[in-house]
């Protein structure tokens, strides 16, 4: 890795942004009361009811707050909505190729988006205050835990992300699919149990959100091992098949012509 | 002699492209059963291009010069064929490779829009691992060249095309390539940022040796750069040689156009000099006025003298003009006949 062109990257992204300095606070404070108006609904179905299936209010906002932390890491690094649009249709990715440099890391780079990580603040701060409601005795072992499956949880991400982008190079047009994709996600932040038989098999093995979000959460929760060093071994796992199919995509990459 | 700078054998490119039925039914059912066809878009083509040549690679819209041009960057993969750039092979050794060779595409930008251009060499100077001080010197001597002292700290976007391709060229060029490839680089340009273009391109392959792969619509940039043109057409080389033999070659031998003190007929000029292989015509409509006509000699041991000797004695001569093969001429010939 080349953190030198990072920062490089990074001073590019920071002089832009400067450039356009009222768009910056106005993402981030659109991106705050996105959130808010999630938790708000949380507040909403729990003054209906104390427990959700045995998962307290507090609870269910611990699981929330830890799930925006590997997410805002991940659209940190990742933010690759338009990639068909722009790299595919456009025909931007002749730029990339032409240029001596990983072309997943350099679309990463040139896509940074740090204000994202205003979400993994305000993650945190929600599981500081759900973990005090809770009373989580805290050990120095849940550290390593929390980082391994925040690390974990973003290799999700980005595999099944990776994934799906990799796909516009063999449809040369941009489908439907990521909104979809990225609805699902949102599910992964909410305890398995309260979903039919056939999300929790959907978020578990096929798209498998739920390592990102519930599983983790649920580790310092319930104190249940498994799931939680699963999450890494699932990143691992899926983004190599990522990676794979991006290798064939780029090879079968055809460029917009001009 | 050294290695060349390109060498390609049978490289050939294939796509798969759908094809789409016809009207509000026809798209229905594409959309359960597409039809696919597959498009040859580089034919079998072989090349050989030494190191320090500017080569020029013309042919119509379509006929597959982006595609060769993108093969070669190493942007696409070939269908089949082997290629070898700078001793690379361009997609396998895709970020090695492209260390070493320099690529400005006229329609599509490498300078982030938002920035001071010098943003982006900066970068750029990051991303090639260039060294501060040859960055600093190779910097001066573009900015030097391409005069682009007072461009450097204006937003891309504020340039005018002109501007802005010069700082292209700059850009793509401050890692000191040795394999240049342009597609299109003078495309919407006026004549004076094209001849700076042309002049700094000449300095730069006499200066370092930069080998230049060029393809334009412009024939212009072929007369004033390259030593070498090669034409393709449906996805095959049609002609691969210098300038002056295409001209010979297609030219149609040497013309001259004479003008009469009187009106003349063609027939009767034409009868005074049977036997000698020249072709009588007459001019465009709006040179025509009568008196004026042309010959073209086919046999080049036909001297020019002959012909006038004979003519002179059916009219007086006013005016003689020797007409030089036109390249745009020749190359629009070869377009709508082929060779």
């Amino acid at each position: 890795m080349r953190f030198d062109l990072f920062f490089e990257y990074f001073r590019i992204y920071i002089q832009t942004r400067m450039m356009y300095r009222i768009d910056f606070w106005v993402e981030i404070v659109t991106d705050m009361m996105f959130q808010m108006v999630n938790l708000a609904v949380i507040v909403v179905a729990y003054k209906l009811t104390p427990t959700i299936l045995g998962w307290s209010q507090a609870e269910l906002f611990f699981v929330y707050g830890f799930f925006m932390v590997p997410y805002s890491f991940f659209t940190t690094f990742f933010n690759l909505w338009n990639f068909a649009d722009r790299y595919i249709v456009k025909g931007e990715f002749d730029r990339v190729l032409t240029r001596p440099m990983n072309s997943i890391v350099q679309l990463s780079f040139e896509n940074l988006d740090p204000s994202s990580l205003a979400g993994a603040v305000t993650g945190v701060v929600i599981m500081y205050f759900s973990a005090q409601t809770i009373g989580i005795q805290w050990q120095l072992l849940d550290l390593v835990a929390f980082f391994v499956s925040v690390v974990g949880g973003i290799l999700i991400y980005a595999g099944i992300y990776l994934f799906m982008i990799s796909l516009s190079f063999f449809t040369d047009a941009q489908t439907g699919i990521m909104p979809l994709i990225w609805n699902i996600q949102n599910y992964g932040k909410f305890p398995m149990d309260i979903y039919n038989k056939m999300i929790r098999v959907l978020l578990t093995w096929v798209v498998p959100f739920a390592f990102v979000g519930v599983y983790p959460a649920a580790f310092f929760l319930r104190r249940d091992g498994l799931s939680l060093w699963l999450t890494p071994v699932i990143g691992l796992i899926i983004l190599s098949i990522a990676l794979v199919i991006w290798r064939f995509g780029e090879r079968s990459y055809r460029g917009a012509g001009s | 002699m050294s290695k060349p700078a390109i060498r390609v054998e049978q490289l050939k490119k294939e796509f798969r492209v759908t094809k789409p039925r016809e009207g509000l039914r026809g798209a229905v059912i594409d959309l359960f059963n597409r039809r696919e066809q597959s498009v040859v878009a580089v034919h079998d083509i072989d090349l050989l291009i030494p190191q320090g040549e500017i080569c020029g690679y013309i042919g119509e819209n379509g006929a597959g010069k982006s595609t060769t041009i993108k093969m070669l960057c190493g942007i696409l993969v070939p269908t089949s064929g082997t290629i070898e750039v700078n001793g690379y092979v361009p997609f396998k050794d895709r970020e090695k490779f492209v260390q070493e060779i320099g690529v400005v595409f006229g329609q599509r930008s490498q300078l982030w829009w938002d920035l001071g251009v010098i943003e982006s060499f900066r970068l750029l100077r990051k991303v090639y691992r260039v060294g501060e001080n040859d960055f600093q010197k190779r910097l001066n001597e573009l900015v030097d060249r391409l005069a682009l002292g007072d461009l450097l700290n204006r937003p891309v976007r504020k340039l005018s095309l002109g501007q802005r391709m010069r700082c292209e060229l700059a850009a793509s060029l401050l890692h000191q390539p040795k394999i240049l490839f342009l597609d299109e680089p003078t495309i919407g340009l006026d004549i004076l940022v094209k001849s700076s273009i042309r002049s700094f391109l000449m300095e730069m392959n006499r200066e370092h040796g930069t080998t230049i792969m060029l393809t334009t619509h412009d024939l212009q940039d072929i007369e004033a750069l390259c030593s070498r043109v090669v034409m393709l057409d449906e996805g095959k080389i049609i002609y691969d040689g210098s300038l002056d033999q295409l001209k010979e070659q297609f030219g149609g031998g040497r013309s001259v156009q004479v003008q009469f003190e009187h009106n003349t007929l063609v027939e009767n000029v034409f009868e005074s000099t049977s036997g000698l292989s020249a072709t009588w015509s007459k001019p465009e409509a709006q040179l025509d006025d009568g008196k004026t006509l042309r010959v073209t000699l086919d046999d080049v041991n036909v001297p020019i003298s002959e012909i006038l000797e004979r003519v002179v004695k059916l009219a007086g001569i006013r005016d003689i003009a020797i007409l030089e093969p036109n390249t745009e001429d020749i190359v629009r010939e070869i377009y709508r006949k082929g060779v």
